[in-house]
Parts: C-alpha cells; sequence; structure tokens
C-alpha cells in the first residue's frame, strides 16, 4: 500500500476522503500558543480574576501611561516635533472647516427655494398641482382592501362635515410632537401657540463673521405675542483652543443667544402667577400673596442661561445649556433639511434603524437614551428591554 | 463648558453601510385627510430633490477634502521623515511645553529618568534612529486595531514607515486610499500595500431618504508577495485521519487561514447577486469601520495615538453623525461588549 502519511489534502482521492474519519488534530509550528491562550480564555472568565483586574485598570485610568516617560530622550525630543506638526495640522483643519462651512453656505440658498416652495405648502399659500403631489406608495402603506374601503367612506365623509383643511395644518407641531429631544420641550399650554408656527429657517453667519448660525421661528399673527419671528442664535468656536490644541475636532457651539418676545398681556406661558398663604409669626394672621414664577414652555427657549465673564456656570445652567445645544444643532441639522420626514415618522424610524438593539448589527449599546445604562459597570446588553412586541398588558 | 460639535464632520467623512434596513410602519399618512395628504407627498418629492443637492453637496466636500489633503501632505511627508530618522527636527522644532500640572507631576519622574538615561546612555552604544516603532505602537494602542495585530505580525509592522490616505479624483467614483509603505523587509517583495474603499455618494433609488452622506459600500485589497514561508496569513497543521474501514491512519498536512493583521488585504468580496450572511455583513461592517478609522483618525492623528492622547478624546469620535437619538457613544462601550459572557453579579 502506497505510504500515504503526509500527503496534502488536495493530492488525495476523493473517494479515500469518505471513508475518513478524523482523529486528531495536530497544529505546527505557532500555535504553541494557543495552549495559553485557552488558559487566558478560562482564566478571563474567572469572575474573581476578573474583577481583580478590573480593580487594577481602575487604577490606572487617568495616570500617565508612562510610555512617554520611557522614551529616550532623544526618541522623545522627535516626538515632540511630531506634536508640533499636529498644531499646524489643527490648524489647516481650521481652514478646512471654514471653507466647509461655506459650502454649507452655499447650499443653504440651494436649498432655500426648495424649503420657501414647503413652506407656501404648509400655510396653504399655494396649491402643488397633480404632478407635484405624484408620490408612490410605500409598501407600508398598503392596507387591505377593506381598511381601502372603509378609510375612503371615512375621507368622504370628513370632506362633507369639514371644510377642507387649509395647508398641512399643525405641520411643525406635530414634528415636534414626533420627535422626542422636541417633544420634552413641549408644555400642554404650548400647543395652541405653535399651532400658528409656519416655517422654521436656518440662517448661516457670513465669511469673515465669527462662525455663527440663527434658527428663525416664523409665526402667523397669533394672540400670544406679537413678534413674527422668534430668533435663536448660535455661536461657535471654529478654532483650535491654544491651551489645547488637540481636543479640536470641528466647529463647535460654544453659546447662544435668544431674543425677547413680546408677549400680549396675560399670555406668557414662561411665566405662572401662584398664591402663597403666609401665616404671620407674631400675629397668627394669614395672607395670601401672589408671586410671579418661571414656568415649563417650549418658549423658554429663547432666554437660555447666559454664560458669565469668568466662563463658568452651575451644574444645572451648564446641563441645560448641553441640552440646548443639542437641539440647536439637532433642528438644524435634521429638522429643518428633512422636516416632512419628522411629520410623517419615517426619519424617527431612520434614526432608530441606526440604534436598533435587537438588530443583527450586533452594537447593542447604541444610542440607549438612558445615560444610566452607558455608566453601569452592570449593565449586560442581553438584559435590554424585550423587543415591544412581547410587551404585555 | 461642553460645546456641541456641528455635524460638519459627519457631513464631510463616510460612514458605514447600513444593511437590512427593517421596514417600518407609517400610520401617520394613512390618516391624513385626502387633501393634506397630496401635500404631504408634494413635500415628499421636494424631499427627493433636497436629497439630490445634498449627493452634490457631499461631492464638494469630497472636493474639499482633496484639496486639503494637498495641504496636509508636505506635514505628513515631515512626518515620515522624523519617524524614519532620514530627517532630525531642530531644537526650535522639538520645543513642547506641556500642561503645568503635567510638569509639575513629571518633574520627579524626570529626574528620575534622568539618572536612568545616564545610566543608559553610557550602557548602550546605540542610537535610536528616528521614532522606532512609530506605526506599531500607534496601531497597539488603539483597541479596534490592536485586535488585528497577532505576535506574528509585529516584526512585520516594525517595517512599516508611513500609511497615507489618497483620494479620487473628481469624475471617478468616489473612493479613498490607503496606502501603507513597508520598507525593505524579509517578509514580502511589496513596498506597499493598498486597500481601497469605494463609496456610494448618491441617493438610493429605492429608499432616497436613507441617504446621509457617501458611505462606503465596498472593498478591495492586494496581492502580497510573500516570501517563501513567510506567508502569515496561512498556517500549516497535520492531521490525522483514520480510515473507517481499512483503520489505518495517516497523517494529512493541510493550509489554513490563520489570524492576521495582513488579511486585511484580502477582504470577503461584495456580490450584488447573493445576498450575505449574517458574520459576512458583519466583517464587513468592520471592515469598513477600521478603514474610515484610518482615514480621518490614524492618519490624521496618529502621534496622538502614539502617545496615548487621542484615545480619551475619541470618545467623542463616534458623534459625528448626530442625529435625534444622537449619543453614538460607541468606544465607551466597548468594552460592555466585550464583557457580555461576564456577569459580575455571577
Amino acid at each position: 500500500m502506497a505510504d500515504i502519511d503526509n500527503k496534502d489534502q488536495a493530492e488525495l482521492d476523493p473517494a479515500d476522503m469518505e471513508d475518513v474519519e478524523e482523529v486528531e488534530e495536530e497544529e505546527t509550528g505557532e500555535d504553541v500558543n494557543s495552549k495559553a491562550r485557552q488558559l487566558t480564555v478560562q482564566m478571563m472568565q474567572n469572575p474573581q480574576i476578573l474583577a481583580a483586574l478590573q480593580e487594577r485598570l481602575d487604577g490606572l485610568v487617568g495616570s500617565p501611561s508612562g510610555y512617554m516617560e520611557s522614551l529616550p530622550k532623544i526618541v522623545k525630543r522627535r516626538v515632540n516635533a511630531l506634536k508640533n506638526l499636529q498644531v499646524k495640522c489643527a490648524h489647516i483643519e481650521a481652514k478646512f472647516y471654514e471653507e466647509v462651512h461655506e459650502l454649507e453656505r452655499k447650499y443653504a440658498a440651494l436649498y432655500q427655494p426648495l424649503f420657501d416652495k414647503r413652506s407656501d405648502i404648509v400655510k396653504a399659500a399655494y396649491e402643488p398641482t397633480d404632478e407635484e403631489c405624484e408620490w408612490k406608495a410605500d409598501e407600508e402603506e398598503e392596507l387591505t382592501e377593506e381598511m381601502k374601503e372603509k378609510a375612503k367612506v371615512e375621507d368622504e365623509k370628513k370632506d362633507e362635515e369639514k371644510e377642507d383643511p387649509k395647508g398641512i395644518p399643525e405641520f411643525w407641531l406635530t414634528v415636534f410632537k414626533n420627535v422626542d429631544l422636541l417633544s420634552d420641550m413641549l408644555q400642554e399650554h404650548d400647543e395652541p401657540i405653535l399651532k400658528h408656527l409656519q416655517d422654521i429657517k436656518v440662517k448661516f453667519s457670513d465669511a469673515g463673521q465669527p462662525m455663527s448660525f440663527t434658527l428663525e421661528f416664523h409665526f402667523e399673527p397669533n394672540d400670544y405675542f406679537t413678534n413674527q419671528v422668534l430668533t435663536k442664535t448660535y455661536k461657535m468656536r471654529s478654532e483650535p483652543d491654544e491651551s489645547d490644541p488637540f481636543s479640536f475636532d470641528g466647529p463647535e457651539i460654544m453659546s447662544c443667544t435668544g431674543c425677547q418676545i413680546d408677549w400680549v398681556k396675560g399670555k406668557n406661558v414662561t411665566l405662572k402667577t401662584i398664591k402663597k398663604k403666609q401665616k404671620h409669626k407674631g400675629r397668627g394672621t394669614v395672607r395670601t400673596v401672589t408671586k410671579t414664577v418661571p414656568n415649563d414652555s417650549f418658549f423658554n427657549f429663547f432666554s437660555p442661561p447666559e454664560v458669565p465673564e469668568n466662563g463658568e456656570l452651575d451644574e444645572d445652567s451648564e446641563a441645560v445649556l448641553a441640552a440646548d445645544f443639542e437641539i440647536g444643532h439637532f433642528i438644524r441639522e435634521r429638522i429643518v433639511p428633512r422636516a416632512v420626514l419628522y411629520f410623517t415618522g419615517e426619519a424617527i424610524e431612520d434614526d432608530d434603524d441606526d440604534y436598533d438593539e435587537e438588530g443583527e448589527e450586533a452594537d447593542d449599546e447604541e444610542g440607549e437614551e438612558e445615560a444610566d445604562e452607558e455608566n453601569d459597570p452592570d449593565y449586560d446588553p442581553k438584559d435590554a428591554n424585550p423587543p415591544a412586541e412581547c410587551k404585555q398588558q | 463648558m461642553e460645546g456641541k460639535k456641528a455635524d460638519v464632520k459627519g457631513k464631510s467623512a463616510d460612514i458605514i453601510m447600513q444593511f437590512n434596513r427593517p421596514e417600518g410602519v407609517h400610520h401617520m399618512e394613512s390618516l391624513l385627510p385626502k387633501s393634506v395628504k397630496r401635500r404631504v407627498h408634494a413635500l415628499k418629492r421636494l424631499q427627493l430633490q433636497c436629497a439630490n443637492i445634498e449627493a452634490k453637496f457631499y461631492e464638494e466636500v469630497h472636493e474639499l477634502e482633496r484639496k486639503y489633503a494637498a495641504l496636509y501632505q508636505p506635514l505628513y511627508d515631515k512626518r515620515r521623515d522624523v519617524v524614519s530618522g532620514a530627517v532630525e527636527p531642530t531644537d526650535e522644532e522639538c520645543e513642547w511645553h506641556s500642561d503645568r500640572e503635567e510638569e509639575d507631576l513629571a518633574e520627579e519622574l524626570k529626574k528620575k529618568a534622568a539618572v536612568e538615561e545616564k545610566k543608559e546612555d553610557s550602557a548602550t552604544t546605540e542610537d535610536p534612529k528616528g521614532i522606532p516603532d512609530f506605526w506599531l505602537t500607534t496601531l497597539r494602542s488603539v483597541d479596534m486595531l490592536s485586535d488585528m495585530v497577532q505576535e506574528h505580525d509585529e516584526p512585520i509592522l516594525k517595517h512599516l514607515r508611513d500609511i497615507k490616505v489618497k483620494f479620487s479624483e473628481p469624475g471617478q467614483p468616489m473612493s479613498f486610499t490607503l496606502e501603507f509603505h513597508f520598507e525593505t523587509n524579509s517578509y514580502f517583495t511589496n513596498a506597499v500595500l493598498t486597500k481601497v474603499y469605494k463609496m456610494k455618494s448618491e441617493p438610493d433609488e429605492v429608499d432616497p431618504f436613507s441617504f446621509e452622506g457617501p458611505e462606503i459600500i465596498d472593498c478591495e485589497g492586494c496581492q502580497i508577495d510573500w516570501h517563501k514561508g513567510k506567508d502569515v496569513t496561512v498556517k500549516t497543521i497535520k492531521k490525522k485521519q483514520k480510515h473507517k474501514g481499512r483503520g489505518t491512519v495517516r497523517t494529512v498536512t493541510k493550509q489554513i487561514p490563520n489570524d492576521s493583521f495582513f488579511n486585511f488585504f484580502n477582504p470577503v468580496k461584495v456580490s450584488p447577486e447573493d445576498p450575505m450572511d449574517e458574520d459576512t455583513e458583519l466583517t464587513l461592517a468592520a471592515d469598513f469601520e477600521i478603514g474610515h478609522f484610518f482615514r480621518e483618525r490614524i492618519v490624521p492623528r496618529a502621534v496622538l495615538y502614539f502617545t496615548g492622547e487621542a484615545l480619551e478624546d475619541d470618545d467623542s469620535f463616534d458623534e459625528e453623525e448626530l442625529d435625534e437619538g444622537e449619543e453614538e457613544d460607541n468606544d465607551e462601550e466597548g468594552d460592555e461588549d466585550e464583557e457580555e459572557e461576564y456577569d459580575p453579579q455571577a
């Protein structure tokens, strides 16, 4: 019988292979490490070892790694030269972002006619033609025949019962209500006012000016305030910070200013009047005192906390401002450019898709808006909320 | 105080391809009165026009990036020369003032190090040239990349002397190429290993509203001309096989794939016809993320990864796509991912 030891797999007769049972696999050369690796894996599954490791690691956080210090002086010197080059890169990057900002300004002008048309349709200043309204229904929208019939009947009833609604009623209010970040700001008493919101525009700072953008909220005449436009301006830092040039990662919102709202008397929803009963300590008499105190309202958006000269704010105001910046950014980047998709809800699913917990894309951790989970070392992604369908009554 | 980053980088950067967008339900529209629904459709058509304009915007951003790549290049070339030791920077070029606090802390360490150095200097005759193992160290300092580097890759990666990013020309389909430049070595003959990432920079016809800027959709590696016996991407194993009928045992040698950083140059091919299985999808998605990371962070800021400074900053890296559910802080959760099997409560 021919010696078939050490034959290359490819050379073997397939017929031979069928009768063959693999007994043992022996690895050559490099995989001396595999045993070590196996051991490591076992160790890493031991909770006590892991806990000890974690403790040691925690102790290291924030402390210099020591790597730089361990380098020979002449090498460290060259690393510093690289750092100086890096600072130069950061300054070039700042110019890059300025040019991107100019590009955004240029394109804002190209989008504007489309946004103006949107505004005209929403507020019923313009009725689009049939051709302009042609849209293939999404598959998801396919209703059963029955439902279609039902919807048709209801449509006809609606058409008879009331006036044909003009434009797209409550367009922007609906957008706000559909988006968590914004609906969190909305109070009940804000809604009747926001029904009058006709358009939100973004304006960019001009070339040569410090970089900023302004959100303009255009309102139709209403009973609440006399302003036609409420504005919020966000100022950005678009250059590396001298004391920390490497933290520069593009323009950042640094501060914002609102505007004064000229409220009609008694209509200011950002204030509320409360009555307090006070008892005179000496006399024992009770009196009622009325006070005006701040009230939660979307319209506080136009009076953000001011950053004092020394640039320091209390923790609460810092949090409020951080949230405010996020909202300003979001309105600029997502809401204004894509309003209709938030109106219908499509864009919200898109945003969710990226953060789909049950999705096969394994990134369970993404987009958990409850900050606690991020900071909770015990958080186990497998314990995340079960898919909605599983929720029982 | 924390400022908020504008989404500019998000606009200029490509993002990872999203596979299998689950279909959602749009209840809203079907409940609207007919006349209003009609107008909403008009808005959607306008939105489509916006998406097409947006595509042009991203093309112009890409051109801007190409223009700036040329402005950064002299600085990167200098970096390469300092790293290799081809150029010795002047004292002035090496002046660096660290933070006050750091200085105080480091004072003691410095004194200690100075004493040790004196010992070292007299002990060794070797004067390290340039910055030894610069790129290897940089790769190893980043989790996502160090996971790719096996022990057997390290001696090879010591020969890596530069990584460059090249952008596609105007008129060409949008893409970028990573070039890994190696000094002459005993492992392979190539001077440069390349990885090309192809992007889709237009709204998808079927789903135009998912368009968020250029996305990596495909990539291509290159052939590595390994010297005989040096190919670390394969390993030889011996298998003992027992013939069921005859009972005889034979030893068969096989070559199977071996984990290696250099598999990066041999990615899975995307075929538009065959749908991908989940594993392949994930592997590709990870690859795209890595390509993107090289382009956006590693090449532009290598020294900061070398020293470790950039690693704290990287928490903000993933805030590019600043959308609604915004906080895409992937890096922070990196650890949680690894600990999936481990229950601290056990």
